[in-house]
């Protein structure tokens, strides 16, 4: 069977096309694009939206305040939203550098694929980064909440360091774990599809 | 071709048009617009688009399996089944590649496209000849 054949072939069979009309193209057009690296984008100001709004609360909460454990926990967490506010600035950042879709399939192919890795490689990294700080901000607020002599005692304990030491392995490992998960999940698959394109691409 | 499912596919041709859209600004003539045209919607369709998880509905899974269409069933309808079931068993890009040639674009616009040489796609193109008429003729 000849390639000819199979060109005689599609073309006994081959359904008309049905071209769109102005009307049905201008709706698409109107459409959300569902590309990942649009998906990705979306999220991200989404996140980004979300911490500035929670930032200017807290911050307007914060300077409502008299002295006191609710001032300084109020500005602690300001303190992290702003410290996401950059995070969120420079995920965007690396997603506007994935561009290219206007080069041939092998060169894009490739191209995401750095770029991907090297998004999620920042994402787990920055999570890695920011789960101690959220436990370091839990010890900060049972400071603030039983009075630091208080705590210098309840911290001078062995039973307290033991415990204090099994739930930070154990945040750590559920966090790393679940990090590692949820990125798999969310675009692992999508990037292990694109390597084995990228392989067979590859191949003579 | 590249999707089965009905819904899936219609969200997959509106990516492409917004694609062709969105990047027509940077056509700049140093291709033909149709080789262009391929190259958008297959980046699209192969590594910038993840599908979403649906369930299939009766009708998609009845275009699925059993490959009905409106013609008669005379050889030729038959062939053309068969020819579409094993086009849908190659690999995305062998289903890529033997598309184009079945729509006629000439091998050098498949290499620019798919981004190997010539050779390469007349090598494979034989290859993806040879799995069709396996798969076709067993």
């Amino acid at each position: 069977m000849e390639l000819e054949d199979l060109k005689s072939i599609w073309k006994s069979g081959e359904t008309v096309f049905q071209p769109k009309n102005e009307q049905e193209i201008a709706i698409m057009l109107k459409g959300r694009s569902i590309s990942i690296v649009n998906k990705l984008k979306r999220n991200v100001w989404f996140e980004l939206v979300f911490a500035i709004v929670v930032s200017l609360g807290l911050l307007l909460y914060a300077l409502s305040l008299e002295q006191g454990a609710m001032k300084w926990t109020s500005i602690s967490l300001l303190l992290m939203c702003l410290a996401s506010t950059i995070y969120f600035i420079k995920k965007l950042s690396v997603l506007n550098r994935v561009q290219g879709i206007n080069d041939n399939l092998h060169d894009t192919i490739s191209f995401l694929i750095t770029n991907l890795t090297s998004y999620l490689k920042f994402y787990r990294n920055s999570y890695t980064v920011l789960y101690p700080v959220y436990f370091l901000l839990g010890l900060l607020f049972s400071v603030l909440e039983r009075g630091t002599d208080k705590f210098v005692v309840f911290l001078s304990q062995p039973s307290t360091i033991v415990y204090l030491l099994f739930m930070a392995g154990l945040c750590f490992l559920v966090s790393t774990w679940f990090t590692r998960w949820y990125l798999k999940k969310l675009y692992g698959d999508h990037l292990e599809k694109l390597k084995k394109i990228l392989d067979e691409l590859n191949q003579q | 071709m590249y999707e089965n499912d009905r819904d899936v596919r219609n969200d997959l041709f509106q990516e492409i048009v917004l694609q062709l859209w969105k990047s027509f600004s940077s056509f700049r003539g140093e291709s033909k617009i149709s080789t262009w045209m391929y190259r958008i919607a297959l980046n699209t369709a192969i590594s910038g688009y993840r599908k979403q998880t649906r369930l299939l509905k009766t009708e998609d899974l009845r275009e699925m399996h059993l490959n009905i269409s409106d013609a008669g069933s005379d050889d030729y309808d038959e062939n053309f089944q068969k020819l579409q079931w094993a086009i849908r068993q190659l690999s995305e890009i062998e289903r890529a590649m033997i598309m184009m040639a079945l729509e006629e674009i000439p091998y050098e616009e498949i290499a620019e496209t798919i981004g190997i040489t010539q050779n390469n796609v007349r090598v494979r193109m034989n290859r993806i000849r040879e799995k069709l008429k396996k798969l076709m003729c067993p």
